[in-house]
């Protein structure tokens, strides 16, 4: 715990991580009592309020600015103890009587004066719009209100001033749904205290939020959990919207008198002597408007930071009511709550977090939750009696939290890492919580649970087994082996044992599974083990002896322009070899390609020391011709060194990935090029496999391929832009010491017209590189688009169109879906990651929303046709447009 | 939000006991570190697994992802150790493993990850006695996933380990031994440009071949859009 004596009366450092100073350095009074007070309640809270009162009070004199930050501490990051801050904070409130009998509150209490430095702290989250911090404190206030300390008058004022905020001319979901928790969280809360003094106030909340939820219905549709493509409905059976779950909690709240679910230590003490007591006036508040959405109206527009866009959540329920609860009770709310900001706060170290997480119980009121196995019975009979179960509970949260659309608000590593972590505290109660979830989640993929949270759950499912043995019950999903082969459970079972296989060896998730699975048939097991597959290996197979002679170069470690050379004369014997169909320059670029990916098989590091060895000749290949004889040919030379690593690597998905990357890194292909292959040539990929993936459309293995693309060009971009500030910083303040400087020297007052301040190079560059960079990612993602629309709504001309596109998206056919066959599936699937493209890059395909518009969409026009209507819909909900 | 709990993402005490720089660089260094030691792998764990656990952290749209891994070797068996370097393109994703990775199971053994100082020339080889590490040669007890007779007795670890003992013998020492990973974009001068620029020694490249491809390319993307 550290105190910065420095920091008094001056800058905060509530948010400071000044612990690398050593713990061993002896702390002050001050710095314990802030230890004390941080560590109110572990072992008893209720107990425990006094105690900290006394010491408190002992040591004199009251540092009221040390005391005002443990209870921002405290608050802030513990929020399950807020209830016992409140009632601490309402003793320190009474002034001790002569008599030594604690009675009465006046203004000079410590209390007072705390709750007084409190709300400065208070002020500064709200003008730095730290959202957390802030509701938390509002939180705190509405135990005060409730405690009868601060005035109800200014507590509603307080969350008026949030509920202004969804009135705001064009506010983002963001910053309206965190307004609005603030509000409802408020209300929830005080709500009893509130009504007795305004009885219209809660009422006023509630229409104002529902006034704003009804606005969001395009964008819920375009984030629930399921994809309904015949539907513009929003139908979503087993998950719940974060801000809908509000609105209908507290509209349950005021139909009760705000009997709330909370702890409430602070009602069992005496109200404050109203003679000797004034309330606590909140000062009022304004919201400040988002720095972000000011920056975009600065002339450089385009070079500020994209913002996240945010979306309604939607938080899967996985068990029933009796079992977790259901978020849309008061009681329930206030427990999701609660372990949602936990699993935010604590993300710093997912140990303690899991701790924390399976500690929630005693923060709550007795009968909340089960009581453990084993405990001893109760000693007096529970207010309430839910009886969840919280392994389960916690699981649904967690996963809940992680498989949110677009993307989580945490990387979704971190929750893996915590389920893993909670598992191994406790590994007998969490242990069948976490099995039931994975068989609940396998189960909706049948109803058309998202794509992308399909492809985050077989993540989480490698990840997890990989913790725990790879131990999972594989044998009753074997009659699922029956269903279509890219039904959702079999593609499902397909990615998770990649996954596995990724994580550790082929043998060893083999023996993980049962024989029916091993079946070339079952297409669960792949047929091998992830190897490479040198096309021309074999001494039978064609252009053998071109390739021995290439990799006989590089393995002596030839220079690249003596293979160059070689490649010359290679042509020529070629020409004479091959058909008049064939392309000689193609097919030395694929020997060529494929050799040097045979030479670094071995590991990753062996493909990149091949790739750095020979960058000149990969630019030379994917330059066009063999020599630099031409330029045209640049996009098909690159699209072919892609094929060849494809095939190189058709066994081993993750290794066409990490080739694809490098390949980028090393600026021999560009995003655009891998964005433009995936579409156009990756079913030509695999004859055996032709099965699974013609005609053109798009899976897990597909999306990620294009995800990482548009991910490449995105992270220049950002990482340009970030150069780019920076040199304009440097370059701003050059010229404000120039004109200082030259202000100086100007001593006749002879007014000089501006010197020409010497123009930066680097800053000239960087522009450039920005420019270049912005308009790299606008063709990828344009691009991108491109190759959705004509999968989903070919023309009749085109080469390869999925017959099924158009077909499923009736509701009629979704309801026939047990009969779907592959290409139905496929075709599903496809319109799955496109919406999931539109939705999670939206806050870039917003930019170009115009343009893109009538790139893709203008040749539909007067068109009547189901695929590009859901196409059109999709892109206009993504970018604002409906 | 270090009031209640330690973060993990902190440097832990271990140090790279051969370094030249003083503590003051060395801890600057450790504030903006892209690169990971990773310590007590399976001697069986190939660089795939390494990178498919690590990628989990790799942030592309931030500019990050994995540059380069280095597997730590014998020194004079030049199989791996027991040991590697993860390196990213940014600090944020080191700082992610540590608090998301390390600590969790790789190929059945809980990995301990830690800021690095970053890779320097012939780190990648073991330092005890026997050319492993040193950790090792402390060991009282039997390790399957890091060797022995014992592990003999399972035919899967033994192709496994016969891969793994393949895998490395080219290994070189010396400078240039160890790839670098490909660098941050850079613009690629086009042959009639005005701001032709000496080569750097990385740059091997043929810039009046690029030049031209790249100029095509915006001949072709401004009649796209």
């Amino acid at each position: 715990m550290s105190y910065n004596r420095q920091s008094r009366g001056g800058r905060r450092h509530y948010r400071d991580d000044e612990d690398d100073r050593r713990r061993d350095i002896v702390e002050s009074p001050q710095e314990r009592l802030k230890f004390a007070i941080i560590k109110l309640g572990e072992a008893d809270p209720y107990q425990e309020i006094s105690t900290v009162e006394s010491r408190i009070r002992e040591l004199a004199p009251p540092d009221i600015y040390n005391l005002s930050e443990s209870f921002h501490i405290g608050v802030t990051e513990q929020p399950y103890k807020i209830p016992f801050y409140a009632a601490l904070l309402r003793l320190l409130h009474d002034n001790p009587s002569k008599d030594g009998d604690s009675f009465g509150a006046d203004k000079n209490s410590l209390g007072k004066q705390i709750l007084e430095e409190f709300w400065k702290g208070f002020q500064a989250y709200v003008d730095k719009l730290m959202w957390r911090e802030t509701r938390l404190c509002i939180h705190f206030f509405a135990h005060l209100t409730s405690a009868q300390l601060i005035s109800p008058e200014s507590f509603a004022a307080l969350l008026r001033s949030f509920t202004a905020v969804l009135d705001e001319f064009g506010v983002s979901h963001g910053r309206a749904k965190r307004a609005a928790l603030c509000a409802a969280e408020g209300l929830m809360i005080a709500g009893a205290v509130l009504t007795l003094h305004e009885p219209a106030f809660p009422g006023e909340v509630i229409t104002s939020i529902q006034t704003y939820t009804e606005t969001t219905g395009s964008g819920k549709w375009i984030v629930q959990p399921v994809v309904r493509l015949h539907s513009p409905a929003v139908a979503v059976e087993n998950a719940d919207e974060l801000l809908d779950t509000a609105l209908i909690a507290l509209k349950a709240l005021e139909s009760s008198s705000f009997e709330g679910p909370y702890p409430r230590p602070y009602s069992e003490y005496h109200p404050p002597d109203s003679s000797l007591f004034t309330l606590f006036s909140l000062p009022s508040v304004l919201v400040p408007p988002e720095v972000i959405e000011l920056e975009t109206l600065s002339s450089e527009a385009e070079e500020s930071e994209i913002k996240r866009q945010e979306w309604p959540e939607y938080f899967l329920r996985l068990f029933s009511d009796d079992v977790t609860p259901d978020p849309n009770t008061p009681a329930g709310y206030a427990v999701r709550s609660d372990l949602l900001v936990m699993i935010d706060i604590f993300e710093v170290n997912r140990k303690e977090a899991a701790r924390l997480l399976l500690e929630y119980p005693k923060w709550v009121a007795p009968g909340t939750f089960k009581p453990k196995p084993g405990a001893p019975p109760p000693e007096m009979e529970h207010l309430v009696n839910h009886d969840w179960q919280l392994e389960s509970t916690l699981l649904e949260t967690m996963l809940g939290a992680s498989l949110v659309l677009p993307q989580s608000s945490q990387a979704q590593i971190y929750y893996d890492s915590l389920i893993t972590e909670v598992c191994k505290l406790s590994p007998s109660t969490v242990g069948p919580a976490v099995g039931k979830s994975i068989r609940k989640l396998y189960n909706s993929l049948t109803d058309g649970l998202d794509v992308e949270i399909e492809r985050r759950f077989s993540e989480w499912f490698a990840i997890h087994m990989s913790n725990f043995n790879f131990q999972w019950v594989w044998k009753e999903w074997i009659p699922d082996l029956d269903l279509a082969i890219q039904h959702p459970k079999r593609a499902f079972m397909r990615t998770a044992v990649e996954h596995e296989i990724r994580l550790s060896y082929y043998d060893r998730v083999a023996k993980s599974l049962p024989e029916a699975m091993h079946a070339l048939e079952a297409h669960i097991l792949p047929k091998q083990a992830p190897g490479p597959d040198f096309m021309y290996d074999d001494t039978s197979k064609p252009h053998h002896d071109a390739a021995q002679s290439i990799l006989n170069l590089f393995r002596g470690r030839a220079k690249a322009e003596d293979v160059i050379v070689h490649l010359d004369t290679l042509r020529n014997t070629l020409e004479s070899e091959i058909s008049d169909t064939e392309n000689v320059n193609s097919l030395v670029r694929i020997i060529s390609t494929q050799s040097l990916l045979h030479v670094g098989s071995r590991s990753f590091s062996h493909l990149l020391n091949a790739i750095e060895r020979y960058l000149p000749l990969l630019r030379t290949l994917a330059s066009g011709g063999v020599t630099a004889s031409t330029a045209a040919g640049n996009l098909e030379a690159k699209a072919d060194i892609l094929s060849a690593a494809a095939l190189f690597w058709k066994y081993n998905p993750q290794m066409v990935a990490i080739v694809f990357d490098k390949l980028m890194q090393y600026q021999i292909v560009d995003p655009t090029d891998v964005v433009s292959w995936t579409f156009l040539h990756v079913s030509e990929v695999d004859e055996s496999e032709a099965d699974l993936r013609a005609p053109l459309n798009l899976s897990a293995f597909e999306w990620n391929l294009l995800k990482a693309a548009l991910d490449k060009a995105i992270g220049r971009v950002n990482t340009a832009r970030r150069k780019l500030a920076i040199l304009r910083k440097e370059d701003d303040d050059n010229r404000a010491r120039a004109k200082a400087s030259g202000g100086n020297m100007d001593v006749d007052g002879e007014t000089k017209p501006d010197e020409p301040v010497m123009e930066n190079p680097a800053l000239a560059v960087a522009l450039k590189a920005f420019s270049s960079l912005t308009r790299e990612q606008k063709t990828a993602l344009s691009r991108t688009l491109e190759g959705f629309v004509s999968c989903l709504a070919p023309s009749p001309t085109s080469l390869h169109p999925n017959p099924k596109a158009r077909e499923i998206l009736t509701e009629h056919s979704w309801h026939n879906r047990a009969n779907w066959g592959k290409e139905e599936w496929n075709a599903w699937e496809t319109w799955g990651w496109y919406r999931h493209f539109c939705r999670a890059y939206s806050p870039y395909l917003r930019n170009y929303a115009t343009t893109f518009t009538a790139v893709s969409f203008a040749r539909f026009e007067g068109q009547s046709d189901p695929a590009s209507d859901l196409l059109q819909k999709i892109w206009d909900v993504s970018t604002g447009q409906e | 939000m270090a009031h209640v709990i330690q973060p993990l993402d902190q440097p832990s005490n271990y140090k790279d006991s051969q370094t030249r720089m003083d503590r003051k660089r060395q801890n600057e260094t450790l504030v903006n570190s892209t690169t990971l030691y990773i310590g007590n792998l399976s001697f069986f764990t190939t660089e795939e697994q390494i990178y498919e656990l690590f990628s989990k952290c790799a942030n592309a749209a931030d500019g990050g992802g994995i540059k380069r891994i280095i597997m730590g070797l014998d020194r004079n068996t030049r199989t791996p150790c027991g040991f590697c370097f993860v390196e990213y393109y940014t600090h944020a994703e080191a700082l992610a493993s540590m608090r998301y990775v390390s600590g969790t199971k790789l190929d059945e053994r809980i990995i301990r990850c830690d800021l690095d100082l970053g890779y320097r020339e012939g780190r990648q080889f073991g330092r005890g006695k026997s050319g492993g590490q040193v950790r090792d040669e402390h060991r009282q007890d039997y390790d399957p996933g890091r060797g022995g007779w014992g592990a003999q007795a399972q035919r899967l670890e033994v192709e496994r380990r016969r891969a793994v003992e393949e895998r490395y013998s080219d290994a070189q020492d010396g400078p240039g031994a160890v790839a670098g990973g490909g660098e941050e974009w850079k613009e690629i001068e086009t042959s009639e440009g005005k701001l032709k620029r000496g080569r750097s020694p990385e740059d091997e490249g043929d810039n009046d071949r690029m030049g031209r491809r790249t100029r095509i390319d915006e001949v072709t993307e401004a009649d796209r859009m």
